[in-house]
């Protein structure tokens, strides 16, 4: 009942905009050419729903691979230094510098060192998405209950046993929400540098559908690309979900 | 000998560029089996003392010796209640009861077996699989004995574990702690700020005056067990403590 609910209110601008676009079209206020109908749209996926796959597939992989890369070195890492303040010392403005770096800003860089290919793309996305990582990650460490650390220590609580008990299951709502800008981060990168740097993913395939003048296959792919953002986000908050059970009651629900 | 001596205990520490005089020259010692209460306004540096018994925390000057031998860091034979956020939200009773064991490196069968136990014994059984915030401030504290209890302590360190509770449920776990402790026969130092909790409680009461904590006096409590908060003996032992409190407290406001 409360979830059609919020699914009703949830796609209710959605409809507007689409709306707005009809009248937009029927109206005239464009050329064809540039603002397709809606109609043109989904004949498009109707008819290219193989090769539009083929690209959603090339750019997932891209970016499961780039995100997994980042979560196996971004959260040991943010744990170490969460836990260890002479590393936290050592590397907070190091961190702070990188972090606020676009990840689109090394494509260049990344296409002098790697060429063309997945190689680089994978990499800028890794980037992309470790910088948020990290940072929520020491910040879940750092925000553990104190009395916790005591009673670690009280019962002479071995560091990996603390890391793994204690520190990573405390910091694991914090790490959900970098996630979930990990995976916003590395969506935005791997378009991006499929618009340069790669033959495949859906950033190739926008890119081809400008040279082309196919606006329709432009929105296409647009339009693809921010249901599979949705999509993303509706997971992680899913997994959220299910592993922070114990929060339940704790926090509000964000 | 006793199981713990406190010689000259000193403690000061620096908050926003003021020294703090938390503890100035205590001195007690707790035998076997004993149960003192650290009985003070707060300020007194009570909290303090038990962390430093807890290797918590180092005393500047003194020594605390626990059966002749320094404590320095977080003794294998002590363990801690503490007042509030001591259970692993995440974990299960289960699994929060295991963990002291767990740190130590107790097998995993074994692990379950004397947690399953000491479960039953706080009163818990088929609590096992909730989560902290399943349960009421009461049961959270057993919870946090219970888990104290596991590794068979000789020394139990509690800061003030009921002082969030209500006072009927505080009533129930002060005698259930006092059968626990019957049975397992624990040396108990127990923070509290409560009169009536002192006095029903202790075998000693320590109390504290604060600025700088220093040891006021020592009151035996020499009534038997089970304490009767209606007995004559208890309100005048309750109002002999009180008199000692008070006159500390004058002294502060300067009335």
């Amino acid at each position: 009942m409360g979830q059609s609910r919020a699914t009703l209110l949830g796609l209710a601008p959605l409809a507007v905009l689409l709306g707005l676009w009809q009248l937009a079209t029927s109206g005239g206020w464009y050329t064809s050419v540039l603002l397709p109908a809606p109609i043109e749209v989904a004949r498009v996926f109707a008819t290219q729903w193989p090769a539009l796959l083929h690209h959603v597939g090339a750019s997932l992989t891209r970016v499961s691979v780039g995100i997994a890369m980042a979560c196996a070195t971004a959260i040991p890492l943010g744990l170490l230094i969460g836990r260890f303040k002479w590393l936290d010392e050592v590397t907070d403005w190091t961190i702070q510098i990188f972090r606020s770096l676009p990840g689109i800003a090394l494509i260049p860089l990344a296409i002098l060192f790697f060429g063309i290919g997945d190689k680089p793309a994978i990499i800028l996305i890794t980037l992309a998405a470790f910088w948020p990582l990290v940072v929520s990650t020491i910040f879940g460490v750092k925000s553990v209950e104190r009395t916790l650390l005591k009673v670690a220590r009280v019962a002479r609580a071995g560091d990996l046993l603390v890391l793994r008990d204690i520190l990573l299951p405390s910091a694991l709502p914090s790490i959900l929400t970098g996630l979930r800008l990990a995976a916003g981060a590395g969506w935005l990168t791997v378009v991006t540098a499929e618009m340069m740097a790669v033959k495949s993913g859906l950033g190739y395939y926008i890119m081809y559908a400008q040279t082309t003048f196919r606006a329709e296959e432009i929105i296409a792919g647009i339009l693809t690309i921010g249901a599979i953002g949705l999509l993303f986000d509706q997971g992680i908050r899913m997994l959220r979900h299910r592993i922070c059970r114990w929060q339940e009651g704790l926090v509000l629900e964000s | 000998m006793s199981l713990l001596e406190l010689t000259s205990v000193s403690k000061t520490y620096r908050r926003r560029g003021e020294t703090v005089h938390a503890l100035d020259a205590v001195s007690f010692s707790a035998q076997f089996g004993e149960f003192i209460c650290l009985l003070g306004v707060s300020g007194c540096g009570k909290s303090t003392l038990l962390q430093i018994l807890a290797g918590l925390e180092h005393a500047d000057g003194g020594e605390v010796r626990m059966e002749g031998e320094p404590i320095t860091e977080c003794h294998p034979e002590a363990s801690v209640v503490f007042q509030e956020h001591g259970l692993f939200p995440w974990m299960t009773v289960e699994r929060n009861v295991e963990f002291n064991m767990k740190a130590r490196g107790v097998g995993k069968t074994e692990r379950g077996r004397v947690a399953h136990d000491f479960i039953d014994r706080v009163g818990l059984a088929g609590f096992e699989q909730r989560y902290p915030h399943e349960l009421s401030g009461g049961m959270r504290q057993r919870v946090g004995i219970a888990r104290a209890l596991t590794t068979r302590p000789r020394l139990l360190l509690m800061d003030e574990p009921f002082g969030a509770l209500d006072a009927q449920t505080r009533s129930v776990m002060q005698s259930q702690l006092l059968e626990l402790w019957q049975a397992y026969r624990a040396t108990v130092v127990f923070v509290t700020h409560s009169v009536d909790e002192a006095v029903f409680l202790a075998d000693r009461i320590v109390i504290m005056s604060p600025r700088p904590g220093r040891v006021r006096s020592i009151v035996p409590v020499d009534l038997p067990r089970p304490r009767d908060r209606a007995d004559p003996r208890f309100g005048q032992c309750v109002g002999e403590v009180l008199a000692l409190i008070h006159e500390d407290l004058r002294q502060l406001v300067g009335a």
